[in-house]
């Protein structure tokens, strides 16, 4: 009774009060970049969870689960990582970066002081590669388990 | 101070990372590829190999787009780059999501697993069972055969080899199957009898064994009933029978069995005991009577024959003496009978041969059967020893049989005469049978009584059998009869060879 009586109440103001009514709305640049954070938030949690899930069900007591863990925590570094990289990317000014776009390029470091920790930031191979490295050793060594524990079981 | 620091470090490591993580990613799908081919049934690997696929796109989408962006802006085509930079992280983006989208699940996929391994243990555990239960149905199923085989054998033995007839009859009664004994005790071949015959085609009476079927459907069994049963040849056979009945679950008669034994042997045994008793008892009255009697009558002949003399022939009271005389005499020869059926009366044993007795009787009366038209066989056994014994008591044992087996006869018959030596040589036997109609069961006892007969009054003393078991007695020997109704009947006399030779061989020399 009350949900119908507020639907009414509803209808009636669109009625009454009309503004603009566009089809479809409009989606400009930066929205980009937030749907690209968000997608790095919900990967970060996505693999928090997993983290999580692994240790509660005790798969970790495997070394290939373990592995995995790791990997999980690393991607969870790495999202926050560039999430902020990111972020730092869009406050500091394109003029600090000079040269052509090669491996000569120069980045100053006065030219905002968020410009080191953008350096810093931009190195975030060095998380994400172990991290699929991790990934890559958790699988195999959850294989070489499964061999190894069959082949036992068969002897 | 110089600030601006080279950016060739964040440059190679984006190049050369990137496609490390390609080459890594890549690495972590082919081993989550063969983790899934190796162990299929395990969703967890599948779920593992998705989650790398995912990871991989991620790598590749993010590689190629980093090591794209160095090289397009190396090679001064900035505008290629921004063209698909918005499509390299679209795609970077998506492939986020999916990671994570799919990382979602591992908690889902672990509990579908979980319940598959569950399942999978059960199953197993199932299916061990199911074949430890198989294994050992086997081995039981062997052990019961084995003991079911041993209990057959077992059984098969007692039935083969008992030596009372086993039968097993359907729900008409007839017969299903009958241990060898039994159909040697019936004169039966497996053949003849099995599915053939009923149980009640060998009852001499169907009195009896209408009794015997309702009393097994009323108690469920009968035992130790005794019956009469008849051979294949027609001789009767006395049965001790015990059966009982088997019924299906709807209750219905499904078969009988039962054991019969044959105590004919024992029977006659019996009644040739009490026989032997109630005519022992029977010869100490006769003899008591006899000897009574005897003396008052040889004193009446005496007087009689005195008074004879004193009157001449022709004359009323010669003859009324005379009648007396007759009369007195006709006393005297019974008493005398009854003395020799007590074995009191004097005998004369000598060496005697029993077949020419035999012969000597038969030659008295060949022609009075022939006259009766009654055929007289005589299959006498030349080998057969001489006996002691009191050949004219025997030569009287002989007309008695022979005289009441052409009484038996009416009409044209047959009286076959047989002497033959037993199994044991130690004694002779004598049959005679002849085919006339037999002594009703309910009399076969009686009829070596004395005075115990079936012919009119006047005709016959009824002593004639009794002297002749009593003859028989007294040479230790045996007298028995079989008879049957209408067929006939035979007396069989044995007589001892050994026993007073050496007495006889005395009497001869006085």
């Amino acid at each position: 009774m009350k949900t119908s009586k507020i639907s009414v109440f509803l209808l009636c103001l669109l009625i009454l009060i009309p503004g603009s009514a566009w089809g479809f709305q409009s989606h400009p640049a930066p929205e980009g970049l937030y749907a690209h954070q968000m997608a790095h938030i919900f990967f970060l949690l996505s693999m928090a969870i997993l983290a999580y899930w692994l240790e509660q069900n005790r798969f970790t007591l495997q070394r290939g689960w373990r592995f995995i863990q790791i990997a999980c925590i690393l991607f969870i570094v790495w999202n926050l990582v560039a999430f902020t990289g990111h972020w730092v990317e869009e406050q500091i000014p394109n003029a600090s970066v000079t040269g052509e776009p090669d491996w000569t390029q120069r980045i100053d470091f006065s030219s905002h002081p968020l410009v080191p920790l953008y350096y810093a930031l931009k190195l975030d191979h060095f998380v994400s590669l172990p991290a699929v490295i991790f990934l890559f050793l958790g699988i195999r060594s959850l294989y070489h388990e499964s061999v190894t524990r069959d082949r036992g079981t068969d002897e | 101070m110089n600030s601006a620091y080279s950016l060739a470090p964040v440059w190679f490591t984006d190049v050369i990372g990137s496609g490390l993580i390609i080459v890594f990613s890549f690495m972590a799908v082919w081993y989550a590829a063969k983790l899934a081919r190796y162990q299929p049934s395990n969703v967890m690997w599948t779920y593992l190999l998705w989650l790398c696929l995912a990871l991989a796109c991620f790598g590749l989408s993010r590689g190629v787009g980093h090591i794209a962006k160095r090289f397009l802006l190396l090679m001064d085509m900035r505008d290629v780059w921004v063209a698909l930079r918005p499509y390299s992280g679209g795609i970077n983006s998506i492939a986020f999501v999916l990671v994570a989208s799919i990382t979602m699940f591992f908690q889902r996929v672990h509990k579908i697993n979980t319940a598959v391994l569950i399942d999978q243990k059960a199953l197993e555990k199932a299916s061990k069972e199911v074949m430890h239960l198989n294994r050992n149905l086997e081995l039981l199923v062997r052990h019961r055969t084995e003991e079911l085989s041993r209990s057959e054998q077992k059984y098969r033995r007692v039935f083969e080899g008992s030596m009372d007839v086993i039968f097993i009859l359907d729900d008409q009664g007839r017969f299903l199957d009958m241990n060898p004994a039994g159909l040697a005790t019936l004169g039966y071949s497996r053949h003849d009898l099995i599915g053939k015959i009923a149980l009640q085609n060998l009852f001499s009476s169907e009195e009896d064994y209408e009794n015997l079927i309702r009393d097994i459907h009323s108690e469920g069994f009968v035992k130790d009933r005794e019956c009469h049963l008849v051979e294949k040849n027609g001789s009767e056979l006395h049965g001790l029978l015990s059966a009982t009945v088997r019924r299906d679950e709807s209750g219905r008669v499904a078969s009988y069995e039962g054991i019969a034994k044959d105590i004919t042997a024992r029977v006659h045994m019996e009644r040739q005991l009490q026989r032997a008793d109630k005519l022992a008892s029977l010869g100490q009255i006769s003899t008591g009577i006899a000897h009574e009697i005897n003396n008052p009558l040889g004193i009446m002949l005496g007087y009689t024959q005195l008074l004879l003399r004193d009157h001449k022939p022709g004359t009323q009271i010669h003859d009324d003496l005379k009648t007396i005389e007759k009369h007195a005499r006709n006393c005297k020869t019974i008493v005398e009978d009854l003395l020799k059926f007590a074995r009191s009366a004097r005998t004369n044993k000598t060496l005697v041969d029993v077949n020419e007795c035999l012969t000597e009787v038969n030659s008295l009366l060949a022609h009075q059967f022939e006259l009766d038209k009654i055929t007289l066989r005589t299959d006498l056994d030349g080998l057969i020893p001489k006996i002691v014994a009191d050949a004219e008591k025997l030569k009287q044992v002989f007309m008695n049989l022979m005289v009441n087996a052409k009484q038996a006869i009416s009409g044209r018959g047959e009286i076959t005469v047989t002497t033959s030596i037993e199994d044991s040589a130690n004694s002779v036997r004598i049959s005679i049978a002849d085919t006339g109609c037999g002594i009703p069961h309910q009399l076969i006892d009686k009829v070596f009584d004395p005075f115990f007969t079936t012919k009119p009054v006047g005709e016959g003393t009824g002593l004639g059998l009794s002297v002749s078991y009593g003859i028989i007695q007294d040479h230790n020997g045996r007298i028995e009869v079989e008879s049957r109704q209408g067929k006939g009947t035979k007396f069989v006399i044995t007589l001892p060879v050994e026993g007073d030779r050496e007495q006889a061989t005395t009497e001869q020399k006085f």
